[in-house]
């Protein structure tokens, strides 16, 4: 049953049994009425067929082009890969991301002293990855945001790092994306 | 105080506000799954045991009870508290003139199963009805809002016009059983009569004994009235603001209608109203259109008759009032069922569509109903005289 495709021929105008109304209240109670009693007899029998997919259990294995909240990508040293620029600052739409540069005596030179995402305001936009010259901050697949209080929706440098397997495929998809 | 009316006050108020209106609930979530290949509420358990979801009902509760009560700013603070009731408590009471079993009597007792026997019978399930416009209109005006106010519009119209068709189009159902008391309906859809039997009253054929002339039909409403079933049940879910008559509450335009300033349990009890009034309106359907308490074909003084040959006649009333407040009750789950899947089936009328049907053509097809059934009950009354 999943996945079928049934082309329905639509006529302009309606039939009479259409402007009726009635006959055609039967038609749409046979075709419920026929899906309801298939399925109550598959949970009697114990095969239901079902599209649901029972969340916390089972997983959807999103799409590459999915955007979940943004992260940061960590170096093989454990150093966010992020120089500070501050352009990602500056393209966010809802000014949700703080960042505070410092500097380390690094080929890097710069590194980000403070970087917090309040999620709260963040609309999943993408535009800081984007914006982002060094593929230092991506969207993640992770969509699990819920919190008791407030400050746990302000996420901090600490709990954005995110190694380069952890992303998966979504660097890749970057890359074809916008021809880097 | 008479024992025997407190007793089925409570036995009626136990099944349809204790019973079936939170099994609405979960009815209305695991009906639409199934009909839509979901697999419905299954989550809330009591130790690791679901039950099929029946928990669901009881984590509602719980829900509604422990949540903020908010009055919005600006709100009439005693008509925004009184109107979740003025809506409730209609929906409650008007089950007490429907019959859910006939008269039986055993040990020198004597019982007929319907609260209230009024002889002015579903005239007043209408004027209680009307009360419950109340409750809506006054919840969108009393809660300050304009989704509310609108919803509140809306609803008055439509409850209003479908009054009008709710009263005209049953009408027929008075002239052929002759009385607005439900017992009297309900006794009167026990008799049966021949497929042909009209036409050999009019002479148009003769009286015989092909195969056509032993197939007799109960004299149920549906059978008699089969226009007036439809227009009924269409004005009664007009009434009662289900889907596909749902423009007052309208998720998609006016986000919640009447009810979008209420919280908590306030909340609850317009879904509480909808769900007792889903359940009067199959308890209706039932008395009226598909054979009350009988069993098609079989009387009460025929089943009790049968019953008294191996147990006696005061276990045989006992038995009989059994068997025939449990066929009522299946006939109510399946006009409920029936309701259900006509709510998750059709979509959602238009505004104007809901104005065109109850005015341009739910009254006019119910006064040629009446004509038609006057011009038949008139001519069957002249050639048996």
């Amino acid at each position: 049953m999943p996945g079928q495709v049934v082309r329905v021929q639509r006529r302009e105008r309606l039939g009479l049994a259409e402007r009726l109304y009635l006959p055609m209240i039967f038609v749409g109670f046979a075709v419920t009425s026929r899906h309801f009693f298939r399925n109550l007899w598959g949970y009697i029998t114990g095969n239901v067929t079902s599209f649901v997919v029972q969340y916390p259990e089972q997983r959807v294995d999103y799409a590459d082009a999915f955007r979940g909240h943004p992260v940061l990508v960590q170096l093989e040293n454990g150093k966010p890969k992020c120089v500070a620029c501050g352009l990602c600052e500056f393209a966010c739409p809802t000014d949700c991301i703080t960042i505070l540069p410092g500097e380390i005596e690094d080929s890097i030179e710069r590194y980000p002293e403070v970087f917090d995402i309040d999620m709260s305001r963040c609309m999943f936009c993408g535009l800081c990855e984007e914006a982002c010259p060094e593929e230092a901050i991506v969207m993640s697949r992770e969509v699990e945001l819920a919190t008791l209080d407030r400050a746990g929706s302000w996420f901090h440098k600490e709990d954005l790092l995110r190694t380069e397997e952890q992303l998966g495929r979504r660097v890749g998809f970057l890359r074809d994306g916008y021809s880097r | 105080m008479d024992v025997a009316l407190v007793a089925k006050t409570l036995f009626i108020f136990a099944v349809i506000m204790l019973v079936f209106a939170p099994l609405m609930t979960w009815v209305e979530r695991k009906q639409s799954a199934l009909m839509q290949d979901r697999i419905g509420a299954n989550r809330a358990d009591i130790f690791g045991i679901t039950a099929i979801g029946l928990i669901h009902p009881v984590a509602d509760v719980i829900k509604m009870i422990t949540k903020e009560d908010v009055i919005p700013a600006g709100a009439h603070r005693l008509l925004h508290t009184l109107c979740p009731l003025i809506a409730a408590v209609p929906a409650a009471i008007s089950f007490a003139v429907i019959p859910y079993g006939g008269s039986y009597s055993a040990w020198g007792a004597h019982w007929s199963l319907v609260v209230a026997d009024l002889d002015y019978g579903l005239l007043y399930v209408f004027a209680i009805g009307s009360i419950a416009a109340y409750g809506t209109v006054l919840a969108g005006w009393a809660s300050n809002s304009n989704w509310g106010m609108l919803g509140s519009l809306r609803a008055s119209a439509q409850m209003l016009s479908y009054e009008v068709a709710m009263g005209v189009s049953v009408l027929g159902i008075f002239m052929v059983f002759g009385s607005l008391r439900m017992t009297d309906i309900g006794v009167g859809q026990q008799e049966t009569f021949r497929l042909l039997g009209f036409l050999e009253h009019l002479g148009w054929v003769a009286p015989g004994t092909r195969w056509v002339d032993w197939v007799t039909i109960p004299a149920w409403g549906i059978v008699l009235q089969p226009l007036g079933f439809f227009m009924f049940l269409a004005a009664l879910m007009a009434e009662n603001k289900r889907p596909p008559f749902d423009t007052p509450e309208g998720e998609s335009e006016i986000v919640a209608g009447y009810f979008i300033e209420y919280s908590g349990m306030k909340f609850g009890l317009f879904f509480m109203a909808e769900w007792i009034e889903v359940v009067v309106i199959a308890g209706l359907m039932t008395a009226l259109f598909l054979g009350g308490w009988s069993l098609p074909w079989i009387s009460d003084q025929e089943l009790i008759g049968w019953l008294s040959v191996p147990f006696g006649p005061n276990l045989a009333n006992l038995l009989a009032m059994v068997v025939n407040v449990s066929v009522f009750f299946v006939k109510l789950c399946f006009m409920i069922w029936v309701q259900q899947i006509l709510r998750w089936s059709l979509p959602r009328f238009r505004y104007d569509q809901v104005m065109h049907l109850g005015w341009k053509i739910l009254l006019p097809l119910s006064l040629v109903n009446i004509l038609v059934t006057a011009i038949l009950i008139l001519l069957v009354d002249e050639l048996a005289s």
